[in-house]
């Protein structure tokens, strides 16, 4: 257990980490690069103040037409997201994590509201599990990669709910929990989860098309 | 469900799959894949969460409900997803069907683009999907004879050079007898207005090229047209792919008004040609914008309102509705300017359909679908449904539609499912309602 | 004043040995008052019989001596409550009290490769 624990939590994170930051980055850089050579005149129209008009509008619930026609999936889309980044980043034990190998620690939310959001995250993922089997046309849409992303995202926090919660075996899950983790750190860069690198960039330069040249909006 | 149970068959389609072999398809699919896209086709193919949002978007999907090979994602499921999955490796029946879907069941309106969080394009890859398809020589046939035209004649309904300035002189010969002082003025250099037309004016509907000469004639506008190739400012090779064709039309256009010495380039009520003028074939002609200013019949009669230019005898009888063309809405934003000058004309008011504005559904005839002739008519009336319920729930008798293709397809959807509207341009109205001298 | 003052510490002191010296014998949680309400379910130790199964003789080996940020293992400090030195909040250099316990115990485990590590293996529910 032990030997296994210090290796998930040790070279495996430093190298789950390594991937997402280092293949963030070089993902980013080659498409940059490949933008340059393949889409200038899209480059060419890229505008700070449309691309914030349309990140902007866009973040607000319900503003755009898209939201708008599909209330339940957009409750169900924010609130994942935001549950998402929310619970893991603020989470008491994770927190305590930093401070333990880095003496770092900041600003926690309390275990119980964490678990409600873990709750949230696992049921969105259900939720979107549901439109991927009973929705026609998402269903149509549906390939193998968005069912990993979708259990990619859906492992560290199911396995971290029942490890908080220490039911079934609880040495299993935690490092089960830790490694489920590292994977979809390791997943952003080159799956379905890389629009978290790339969705700002693709909405930017709509904003920019549809503010700039469009003059009309683009949500 | 899917495109292989709707194929219909086309002359051009036929003969363009029955020259493929897999391997050119593999050759030329990979040519135009690493050739001419990038980044951006990489970004929308990888970040596309397939969450179903932009099914609520197209008309296409709202008019057969159920069916999901229609919406936005779905095309693209069907077309370049299967393109990039297999890397250009498939058959050419499939061929077929791609290109079916990306030249009849998309109508390039770009309604989706609202409905998407992360900001794909989804025109931009059924437009790719057409480029790849134009590259193969799948194209259906009628569309593919007017961008033929368009290479021959560098205008789309193969006007000859003698026809055109014909038509202009009879045309300016009608309207003399209603206007005396009348002029269509031909390569007068150094006018104010260049104006330029879609070829199916001259060919199909010269009363709007008399209007036009009128409301210029009584706003006494300095303008003119060139009798020389580059008149005809629309562009279907836009439309079937042929982008280097689309390129070397618009650099005529262009180079027929700067030869004049104008100070700007009016259009008439054209959707498309404004989308070729303003978005994509100046840009493929390395111009960041149109090389000398260009603007729309809707800003243009617009100006002439706000300047008390237009002078209305009586007041067209309303109330009436608004199309919005997406490649002057979506495409420019005219859609605020539009509505002022449709109060200013209208007796009545505006009754909106229940999307309008940026949000407008398409008329379904637009992006080269009406262009592509008989064989697919019932398709795209069948997808106009969900745009013909809204134009009923109106409950008004005409709808205001300044884009030439919306007309096609409005007069179609209106006949199709007995609404019994009319349907009018701004010039139709202006003309009718303006202060004529008598003679 | 200035005479009571260390008396009072030592008798003070006196008397957080005596009460350490009896509760350590039948100890089974560390949950410090200094910490108030815990956000986990107390962290499970039973001194002797840890210190029995780890062979601990020498006190020293947890019950360090020390000051400013730095451990000093000849100053054996047992008897003293940990919360005497390592403060809740840390102060200056020196560890605050949530984390000298973690890294007490869980460095030790790490460096002998027994013992528990993960939250909830000490963190019984």
């Amino acid at each position: 257990m032990n030997a296994a624990y210090e290796f998930v939590t040790g070279p495996l994170a430093w190298l789950a980490w390594g991937i997402f930051l280092l293949g963030s980055a070089f993902r980013l850089a080659s498409m940059y690069q490949l933008a340059k050579a393949k889409d200038a005149p899209s480059l060419a129209f890229m505008s700070w103040s449309y691309s914030l008009r349309s990140i902007v509008n866009w973040l607000i619930p319900f503003n755009a037409l898209g939201w708008r026609k599909s209330p339940a999936m957009t409750v169900a889309t924010f609130v994942f997201h935001i549950c998402l980044l929310v619970a893991p980043i603020f989470l008491v034990a994770h927190v305590m994590l930093w401070d333990q190998f880095f003496g770092v620690s900041y600003v926690t939310i309390p275990d119980s509201v964490t678990d409600i959001l873990t709750l949230v995250v696992i049921g969105a993922c259900l939720f979107f599990a549901g439109r991927r089997f009973l929705q026609p046309d998402v269903r149509y849409l549906t390939t193998g990669k968005d069912w990993l992303a979708l259990v990619i995202v859906l492992a560290p926090f199911l396995t971290g709910f029942l490890a908080y919660h220490q039911l079934l075996d609880y040495d299993l899950m935690v490092i089960l929990h830790v490694v489920a983790g590292e994977i979809m750190l390791a997943a952003i860069p080159f799956t379905r989860l890389s629009h978290m690198v790339f969705a700002v960039f693709t909405r930017a330069y709509m904003g920019s098309e549809f503010g700039g040249v469009r003059h009309a909006r683009d949500w | 469900m899917g495109i292989q149970e709707r194929l219909i068959e086309d002359v051009g389609l036929r003969r363009g799959v029955s020259r493929l072999t897999p391997e050119i398809i593999e050759k030329i699919v990979n040519a135009v894949l690493k050739g001419e896209t990038g980044a951006r086709l990489k970004t929308y193919a990888e970040t596309c969460m397939r969450c179903g949002l932009c099914s609520e978007a197209c008309h296409y999907a709202l008019s057969h409900p159920g069916d999901p090979s229609y919406t936005p994602a779905g095309k693209v499921h069907q077309t370049m997803s299967v393109l990039l999955d297999k890397k250009g490796r498939v058959d050419p029946e499939a061929i077929y069907g791609i290109a079916q879907i990306a030249y009849t069941e998309c109508n390039l309106c770009r309604r989706c683009v609202h409905f998407c969080p992360v900001g794909i394009d989804t025109g931009y890859i059924m437009s790719t999907v057409r480029r790849i398809c134009h590259k193969l020589g799948v194209t259906p046939q009628y569309i593919q004879d007017t961008s033929h035209s368009h290479s021959a004649t560098v205008n789309q309904m193969w006007v000859k050079d003698d026809e055109w300035t014909d038509t202009l002189m009879w045309q300016e010969d009608e309207a003399r007898d209603e206007l005396p002082g009348l002029r269509i003025p031909l390569d007068k250099e150094g006018a104010d207005i260049y104006y330029s037309v879609i070829a199916p004016e001259p060919k199909f509907r010269t009363q709007l090229i008399y209007q036009a000469a009128a409301i210029m004639h009584m706003a006494g506008a300095d303008w003119t047209m060139t009798s020389e190739p580059g008149w005809d400012n629309s562009d279907m090779c836009m439309f079937t792919g042929d982008f280097e064709m689309m390129g070397r039309i618009k650099r005529v256009h262009f180079e027929s008004a700067q030869k004049l010495k104008v100070k700007r380039i009016v259009m008439g009520e054209c959707g498309h040609a404004f989308r070729s003028i303003y978005d994509m074939g100046n840009r493929w002609d390395a111009w960041k914008m149109s090389p000398i200013p260009v603007i729309h019949s809707i800003a243009y009669f617009w100006e002439l309102m706000t300047e008390g230019k237009i002078k209305l005898a009586k007041k067209y009888p309303g109330p009436v509705t608004v199309h919005d063309p997406c490649n002057v809405v979506r495409g420019r934003g005219l859609h605020e300017k539009l509505r002022e000058l449709v109060r200013f004309l209208v007796d009545g008011d505006i009754i909106e359909t229940a999307s309008n504005r940026e949000h407008n559904l398409c008329c379904t005839a637009g992006g080269g679908v009406i262009n592509c002739g008989p064989p697919f008519k019932n398709v795209r009336v069948a997808g106009s449904k969900a745009k013909a319920d809204e134009l009923k729930a109106t409950g008004v008798k005409t709808i205001v539609a300044p884009c030439h293709n919306c007309h096609g397809g409005l007069e179609d959807t209106v006949h199709a499912y007995k609404l019994g509207m009319e349907i009018k341009f701004l010039g139709d109205i202006i003309y009718e309602c303006m202060e004529k001298p008598e003679v | 004043m200035k005479r009571t003052l260390p008396l009072l510490l030592l008798a003070a002191l006196s008397l957080a040995c005596v009460q350490a010296a009896f509760s350590q014998q039948d100890m089974k949680v560390l949950a410090p008052a200094a910490l108030g309400k815990l956000t986990r379910p107390a962290a499970q130790f039973n001194h002797d019989p840890h210190n029995e199964k780890a062979k601990l003789d020498d006190c020293v080996i947890c019950h360090h001596g020390g000051a400013d940020g730095k451990q000093d293992k000849s100053v054996s400090t047992e008897g003293t409550p940990c919360a005497d030195c390592h403060k809740v909040k840390s102060v200056g250099k020196n560890t605050g009290l949530q984390r000298a316990y973690h890294k007490q115990c869980i460095d030790c485990h790490k460096a002998k490769g027994k013992g528990p590590v993960a939250c909830g293996q000490c963190h019984k529910r």
